[in-house]
């Protein structure tokens, strides 16, 4: 019985990866792959991923769905003129069609075979029993208790690092690739009486799920990339209401909270390493303190990194009005 | 077959729909929800491989490395939108047919 | 691997770059370029001193966490991983010089131009981390580091030409990583390590192995522009800023050819078919001809730059054939290998210079002209005595004539594939060489010839010339301390060493 939900749920998500990328409609197109994120998420729930989960829904789904709704507001208007359907390839000259279906037949083929052996590769692949055993072993001395967040946060504590690295790097891509003046006032929108009562109630909810999220990662699923979506999404709240937190502060403030999550960790390390450690080698003692105040930290400046990413995307055709384009 | 096989035989699949998708879509948007369900394949194999793994509880390695995974590649996602919004900001292209 | 010598520079390599980057985003435009430049020379000492401690102690390690593999992760500097990362501070320092007067004498127009540090720094890291990794999935994060802030770097002036480029080439870098990490996602699966050294030991081959073997070469062979996949790399090199350009053919294509090559001579032995490098090294050929030809027939001096790129990392692709020894071939009577090896690491470090001066020479002309259109370079000996003469000596290394760096590689390439007898390569490489030979002689010939009009060229900062022209006098020192720096390799265990492939066995695997 069991193994038919899981069924379904392979085709379901198969069929809304299909249908997202076939649809002509973009705005549709952005809906299958909201939709296709929660598939994805049920997918984690029942391989007992729980953490993953609660990521997928916040971040993949949730934060970058809500980075291609937001697009959607400049493309949509003329997507009806350019549509990437069959009628497009229709409109072309006899030739052309020819010039474009061959290829595109040649590609299906080979994805086809591709397809083939990548099952084959998964269908055949050996067990190689996985690290679980180890992590188990190790837990007791990691100074969590949940052992997704001793990995993250402490076996694995580099990749980690470097991830919250490759966030700020996205920030900074952003900013370059957006063209806009950096951290410039956005213009004041018009406060929605509507969205301030909604702030004003979803805030402080937003902050203290997230603060439980934080806290809980110790012990069961939950920590730092989970809590910052959920703060990040009060940036991204104020933001809509007319309440850019980033521009109101002093600009070295935003930029402490931005690189404090990283630059914490990596002084941290580089004291270990003064003291004849190796990086990001705690001291056992302090293993679990620490831990803590680095998933604050590292949540406080991802969910800063966010905010920042969502505002200054939003804030891309405000600014084309003010600026010439640099053609 | 075990509930760990089908969802790494739909990772296998997920991942070739999204590299078909990054060749043949031609608007940048889905371009972009192409290398994101890529993306997704890939991470659904690791956690297959993880529920097989288990013995208390799940292989949590492969579970940390998806939580990074993901947040990387919507580091990745997020400046190929913002290269896209920019481009069509630009020239109102968006697509790659014109692009000289 | 774990009882060797333990050592904090790994870690610090990594770390500082970082460090100065996040340090740098706290100053206003002047400052970050302050501490930018502060940063790269810091990096490059830091990187130098490694590279002695590694010649005196041998390979050092460091043990991130204190926890070992296979859970933890481990970095891992022997003498290849330090004559790639002494490459990048050489190059990288030099670059970083540039940039810093390249960036002062541009117009302020594009507000993103300072950002140019902080990136450069967090590449900078990544391309470390990726010489010191040796855990597949942390390879995977620093690849990323490295793809983000290469594209970032290459859109720095917001043009439209550089967006599109710029967006090209990162979904072909995502498309890369993702198919890389499925391969690792596989491998991960099919034996419960990410550790390079440990996988080596307990990779069996099989169905899943080749597969992983599949899509993580065809992922990095899209990261380095690999035919048929150089398609992004032409277009984003040449759009880019002429420092980001310096930076982008010299040292990050070079990032995943390293992963390449360790993965194929460490880990995937066992799956390795004869064929599978005669296949890598027709990608190669076809490159080496292609390349070249288009870069012939271009007419702006940063493209044909550019498509010479996609032609000399075809080179590095022509290595593997040579490394992967014909059933029924030992590794020890196989004389070629040690010529192959030197072939590979020369031709990437005399690329590196001469790549790097030539993007920075055409910085300079765009910086004189405005332009780069190569019927203005008329008169260049007149006009820019020092960059015509960086650009003669790094184009002398490109085409391979003695006595330079890039003579070295094509010398001992060409030695290799005779002592191997795969002679069919031969003539690659000689049609290479004539042909880059022809768009080298064609730009000097326009730089001798006398001007036809009045040509504009406005003056350039001679620090600047002169940064370019040490970077092409580079391409041809590196030659001297030859003999020593192949000692030095040879104590890296994986230099010099070929994969005895497996007789059984069709084009992508053994299954």
């Amino acid at each position: 019985m069991s193994i038919l939900i899981d069924i379904l749920l392979a085709i379901i998500m198969v069929y809304l990866a299909i249908q997202c990328l076939l649809t002509p409609r973009l705005i549709q197109s952005v809906f299958l792959f909201f939709a296709f994120g929660l598939g994805l998420a049920l997918a984690w729930v029942r391989l007992g991923a729980i953490d993953v989960a609660i990521t997928e829904a916040a971040i993949a789904a949730g934060f970058l769905g809500v980075l291609f709704l937001d697009a959607l507001k400049s493309f949509a208007p003329k997507v009806s003129v350019k549509q990437d359907n069959l009628e497009d390839i229709y409109k072309l000259p006899r030739r052309n069609i020819k010039s474009l279906i061959l290829p595109r037949v040649i590609l299906v083929l080979g994805l086809a075979l591709f397809l083939f052996i990548a099952l084959e590769a998964v269908w055949m692949i050996p067990d190689g029993g996985g690290l679980t055993a180890s992590a188990e072993a190790l837990l007791p001395q990691s100074g969590v208790e949940h052992p997704v967040t001793a990995v993250l946060l402490n076996f694995r504590a580099y990749d980690t690092w470097l991830e919250i690295g490759v966030i700020l790097l996205g920030l900074l891509g952003v900013f370059v690739a957006g063209g806009i003046k950096l951290y410039k006032k956005p213009g004041a929108s018009k406060p929605d009486p509507m969205l301030r009562q909604v702030i004003l109630f979803v805030t402080p909810v937003l902050f203290l799920f997230g603060a439980f999220l934080l806290y809980i990662g110790k012990t069961g699923p939950g920590g730092a990339f989970q809590a910052a979506v959920l703060w990040g999404a009060i940036g991204i709240l104020l933001h809509l209401g007319g309440k850019p937190i980033f521009a109101m502060i002093p600009r070295w403030l935003f930029h402490l909270i931005l690189t404090m999550g990283l630059g914490f960790f990596l002084v941290l390390g580089f004291l270990l390493i003064a003291d004849g450690r190796t990086l990001f080698e705690y001291p056992p003692a302090y293993a679990g303190l620490l831990i803590l105040i680095i998933e604050t930290l590292g949540a406080i400046s991802i969910a800063a990194a966010l905010t920042a990413i969502y505002a200054n995307l939003n804030q891309m055709e405000e600014e084309t009005n003010e600026v010439e384009p640099t053609t | 077959m075990e509930t760990y096989q089908i969802y790494s035989l739909t990772s296998a699949i997920l991942f070739i729909i999204g590299i078909g998708g990054i060749f043949m879509a031609r608007h940048f948007i889905k371009k972009i929800i192409a290398t994101v369900i890529m993306g997704g394949g890939v991470f659904l194999s690791f956690v297959s491989f993880a529920q097989r793994d288990a013995i208390t509880f799940a292989d949590p390695v492969p579970h940390a490395l998806v939580i990074t995974g993901i947040v990387v590649a919507v580091a990745s996602a997020a400046l190929a939108l913002a290269l896209a919004r920019r481009i069509y900001q630009l020239t109102g292209e968006e697509t790659f047919t014109n692009d000289k | 691997m774990i009882h060797l010598p333990s050592s904090p520079f790994p870690a610090l390599l990594v770390g500082l770059p970082i460090l100065m980057a996040t340090l740098s985003l706290f100053f206003r435009p002047g400052g970050k370029a302050a501490v930018g430049l502060m940063g790269s020379i810091l990096t490059a000492g830091l990187a130098l001193i490694a590279f002695v401690e590694v010649t005196q102690r041998g390979t050092v390690i460091h043990i991130l966490g204190g926890w070992e593999p296979p859970l933890g992760i481990l970095l891992r500097m022997d003498s290849l991983a330090a004559v790639f990362i002494g490459m990048t501070a050489i190059v990288g320092v030099f670059i970083s010089l540039y940039a810093w007067g390249y960036f002062r004498a541009q117009e302020t127009s594009a507000e993103g131009l300072p950002l140019f540090w902080p990136l450069w720094l967090f590449l900078w890291a990544g391309l470390n981390g990726l010489f010191l990794s040796n855990d597949l999935f942390n390879l995977f994060v620093t690849i990323e580091v490295i793809g983000i802030s290469a594209v970032s770097l290459a859109v720095l002036t917001g043009k439209t030409p550089a967006l599109f480029a710029g967006l090209r080439y990162l979904l072909a870098a995502i498309t890369g990583s993702m198919a890389y990490l499925f391969g690792v996602s596989l491998l991960y699966g099919s034996t419960g390590t990410l550790d390079l050294g440990l996988l080596g030991e307990v990779l069996e081959p099989g169905p899943t192995t080749s597969f992983s073997l599949l899509v993580i070469t065809l992922g990095l062979m899209i990261k380095m522009a690999g035919f048929p996949f150089h398609f992004w790399l032409p277009p984003a090199h040449s759009s880019a800023p002429a420092p980001v350009s310096a930076l982008l053919s010299a040292l990050v294509v070079k990032g995943a050819f390293y992963i390449l090559l360790r993965l194929w001579m460490e880990v995937f032995g066992v799956s390795l078919t004869y064929a599978a490098g005669q296949l890598i090294g027709l990608a190669g050929a076809i490159a080496v001809i292609w390349g070249s030809w288009q870069a012939l027939i271009q007419t702006s001096f940063k493209l044909i730059v550019a498509h010479s790129s996609v032609a000399q990392l075809g080179y590095l692709l022509m290595v593997f054939p040579l490394l992967i020894l014909a059933p029924g071939v030992s590794a020890d009577s196989a004389d070629w290998l040690s010529p192959a090896w030197t072939a590979g690491i020369y031709q990437v470090i005399a690329h590196a210079f001469a790549k790097a001066s030539f993007f920075l020479s055409a910085g300079l002309i765009i910086m004189a002209l405005g332009h780069d259109r190569i019927e203005s370079l008329r008169d260049l000996v007149g006009n820019m005595r020092i960059t015509a003469l960086a650009i003669g000596i790094a184009g002398v290394s490109l085409i391979g004539l003695p006595p330079s760096g890039g003579f070295m590689a094509k010398w001992m390439l060409l030695k290799g594939i005779f002592l191997s007898g795969q002679w069919w390569w031969a003539p690659v490489v000689l049609m290479g060489s004539l042909l880059t030979a022809g768009y080298v002689f064609m730009l000097l010939r326009l730089a001798f010839a006398p001007a036809r009009e009045m040509n504009t060229f406005r003056p350039v900062p001679k620090s600047l010339e002169i940064i370019a022209l040490m970077l092409a006098l580079g391409s041809f020192l590196i030659v001297f301390p030859a003999d020593s720096l192949i000692q030095f390799l040879e104590s890296s265990g994986v230099f010099g060493s070929g994969i005895e492939s497996i007789i059984e066995g069709g084009v992508y695997g053994n299954d």
